[in-house]
């Protein structure tokens, strides 16, 4: 058979595979109403597939073989997809192996420790304003220190309106930070910087309105202690993200550097994501119920709740487990890593 | 006989159909149009938000509070998770990468899922590290650090084989070109000099591999080449064929290759018994059932990857395909080679 009369026969092929590939390339999952297309669709695949592997056999013109290429790979990106999940796998991962990796993870431990070391240590020096005269004056500026005072000096109070604009802000503004540090992760440095000046600003802060001098201290109470317990923890939380991150980069395990930077930042995603759940809900309360002229112990009993809430989801939903069970944990039931199928076969 | 190790361009991919392809990686001038240009419509999605929310808030009447925590929770989904949802969505192009035919792909080749969209679009920061003051422009302007240099996307590229940025190494993933399928060209000569050429082509002429390809690239690209230029181009070619057989000196070496691509791409048979080829492939699904499914795809042309070397004798008989030189089934004479 003379080659171009092949070309011909297998042209038919190519063009129906062709056309197909078009018009299901915009489909999300493109053989879930038809599943007698996928038959057909992966048929016309595999036999492309073989026309490519003999190609060299064949002697067919090398734009062929190019236009080969292109079509098999077009097709395979639309045989290969991944699935969905299901909703059970998503629960196992947000309540089990989630709250279990970061419980384990010595990324978070070391954040927790930079910033609440800090945070403690700079509300120290801020407060005792004999022993380091004008701390707080240097670490904060005294324009800011005004401006704190000055937003603190009327009791809370505010409107709907406000609460809803107010929590609309803490989440874009908060979170992006919060994201930020993640995102630096691979560099470190401005990873930890970010942390490290949350901490001591922050710190800072809350020293300064500790001291007894200072009458917003009440006011400035009043309204951090609601949400502060998420916002905090949801700091240190993505910046262990980024650590964890850079952390694979130059601590491999034995494992080549490119794959333990992979590995490193599918640990990572479990942390960020619960960073950002904390400060989404930091930043509802901190617009509804931060500002409110609740009376204190409402407030502080939300502080209470919330702890509670952390400490049940990261100490008793991620109470160690044997590290066997962990890896199998990691490598089989990660609803992220979904083996690639077919999805009318779903 | 793969170009693995050529430094260029390509990554190739091994399927479970054991078959191996190659994707065009798309390298850093093709993804920053791209990353302009989805910069341009996050602005204009965003101003799109604004006018229907400033629209809804003339018919709702709803309060200026929800509008403004409504236009923030835009922004910092328009910021963060606009490349996210896009590529989960869209099987890995936003639609800057749309308008660039870029797609992004897991390094095996398989489609990206919402991890690794997740994780490719959340290091997005880190590639455009380190940022530059607006101060760089006016001294007055406040020191925001907002402006991208790319520096460490670029090293990173540098420095990895699929010109992999950050984001996509932590994801396990790359860019490449999603070529719109053209048609490949079809080859047909009105010149009835062609084919009688070709019949004077001694008949145990072989050619190379990379001969052969030489010569077909020339030919699928000879209709864009001006003639005085594709005699010029051709003559390196075929100068030494004339020698070698014993053509007259002024034939045009355009026609010489020509005639050699016919025989070699047209005419010549395509050395496999024809009948496996006689039937094109079935024209709908009529077989549903599995069994039915396997044989219909078995007695299909070319189908079976695994069963046709051992079905058929003249493949089982080729060679292994580390030898380049190719056969035609219709003549015994000694090979020989010719290098260009």
């Amino acid at each position: 058979m003379k080659i171009s009369v092949l070309l011909e026969q297998r042209r038919l092929g190519w063009n129906e595979l062709d056309k197909m590939c078009s018009s299901l390339e915009g489909i999300r999952f493109p053989f879930q109403r038809n599943g007698s297309l996928v038959a057909r669709f992966s048929s016309l695949y595999r036999a492309a597939c073989t026309d490519l592997s003999m190609a060299e056999q064949y002697q067919l013109p090398p734009a062929t073989v190019e236009y080969l290429h292109r079509l098999v790979g077009r097709a395979h990106g639309l045989l290969y997809r991944s699935s969905r999940s299901t909703v059970e796998r998503w629960v196992y991962y947000c309540m089990v192996i989630t709250p279990q990796s970061i419980f384990r993870d010595i990324c978070v431990k070391v954040a927790f420790i930079v910033f609440f070391g800090l945070f403690t240590l700079s509300a120290l020096l801020a407060w005792s304003e004999g022993t380091f005269p004008g701390y707080a004056e240097r670490i904060l500026g005294s324009d800011q220190i005004e401006q704190m005072e000055n937003s603190f000096n009327r009791p809370l109070a505010g409107n709907f309106d406000q609460y809803v604009a107010m929590s609309g802000f803490y989440i874009q503004h908060n979170t992006s930070i919060g994201l930020q540090c993640f995102a630096l992760g691979p560099l470190i440095l401005p990873s930890l910087c970010a942390l490290g000046y949350n901490g001591v600003v922050l710190g800072a802060s809350f020293g300064y309105m500790t001291r007894s001098d200072v009458e917003q201290g009440d006011v400035f109470f009043q309204f951090v202690t609601a949400h502060g317990v998420f916002e905090l923890t949801a700091i240190a939380l993505s910046a262990a993200a980024g650590l964890r991150l850079g952390l694979g980069i130059f601590s491999t395990s034995g494992l080549l550097r490119m794959e333990s930077f992979r590995l490193n930042a599918e640990r990572a995603l479990p942390i960020v994501l619960a960073s950002i759940a904390m400060f989404f809900m930091a930043a509802f309360t901190e617009g509804f119920i931060s500002p409110s002229p609740l009376p204190y112990f409402a407030k502080a009993s939300v502080a209470i709740f919330s702890s509670g809430l952390l400490m049940y989801y990261f100490v008793v939903l991620g109470y160690p487990t044997p590290p066997i069970q962990l890896a199998l944990m990691h490598n089989g039931d990660n609803p992220w890593r979904e083996i690639g199928g077919v999805h009318a076969t779903r | 006989m793969h170009a693995t190790d050529a430094i260029d361009l390509n990554a190739f991919v091994t399927t479970p159909e054991n078959v191996r392809f190659e994707y065009r990686i798309a390298g850093p001038f093709r993804r920053l149009p791209a990353l302009i240009l989805d910069f341009a419509v996050r602005g204009i999605l965003f101003w799109i938000l604004l006018i229907l929310m400033a629209l809804l808030g003339f018919v709702v009447q709803f309060s200026g509070g929800i509008a403004i925590m409504l236009f923030l929770i835009s922004w910092f989904a328009l910021d963060w998770f606009y490349g996210l949802l896009f590529e989960t969505l869209w099987n890995g192009q936003t639609p800057g990468k749309w308008l660039t035919k870029v797609r992004v792909i897991s390094v095996d080749g398989r489609p990206i899922n919402s991890y690794q969209a997740t994780i490719r679009n959340f290091l997005r920061l880190a590639d455009f590290a380190p940022m530059v003051s607006l101060e760089l422009f006016s001294p007055d302007a406040p020191p925001m650090y907002v402006i991208p240099t790319f520096l460490v996307s670029l090293l990173c590229m540098t420095i990895t084989k699929r010109f992999q940025r950050l984001g996509d190494l932590a994801a396990g993933t790359m860019v490449v070109v999603t070529q719109r399928s053209w048609v490949p060209p079809h080859i047909k000569f009105d010149d009835p000099r062609v084919e009688s050429l070709s019949g004077h082509i001694p008949a145990n002429f072989r050619m190379t591999t990379t001969l052969a390809k030489a010569i077909a690239l020339f030919v699928e690209r000879r209709a864009r080449i001006p003639n005085v230029r594709r005699q010029e181009l051709a003559a390196y070619i075929a100068a030494p064929l004339l020698q070698q057989f014993n053509f007259r000196d002024d034939t045009s070496p355009d026609l010489l290759l020509c005639a050699l691509y016919y025989r070699e791409f047209i005419a010549k048979d395509a050395f496999l018994d024809s009948h496996s080829f006689s039937s094109p492939p079935p024209s709908s699904p009529e077989n549903r059932t599995p069994e039915n499914r396997t044989q219909a795809t078995d007695s299909k042309a070319l189908s079976a990857v695994t069963s046709a070397p051992l079905a058929a004798p003249p493949l089982a008989a080729a060679p292994p395909v580390l030898e380049p030189t190719p056969r035609s089934s219709s003549e015994n004479a000694p090979p020989w080679k010719v290098s260009p």
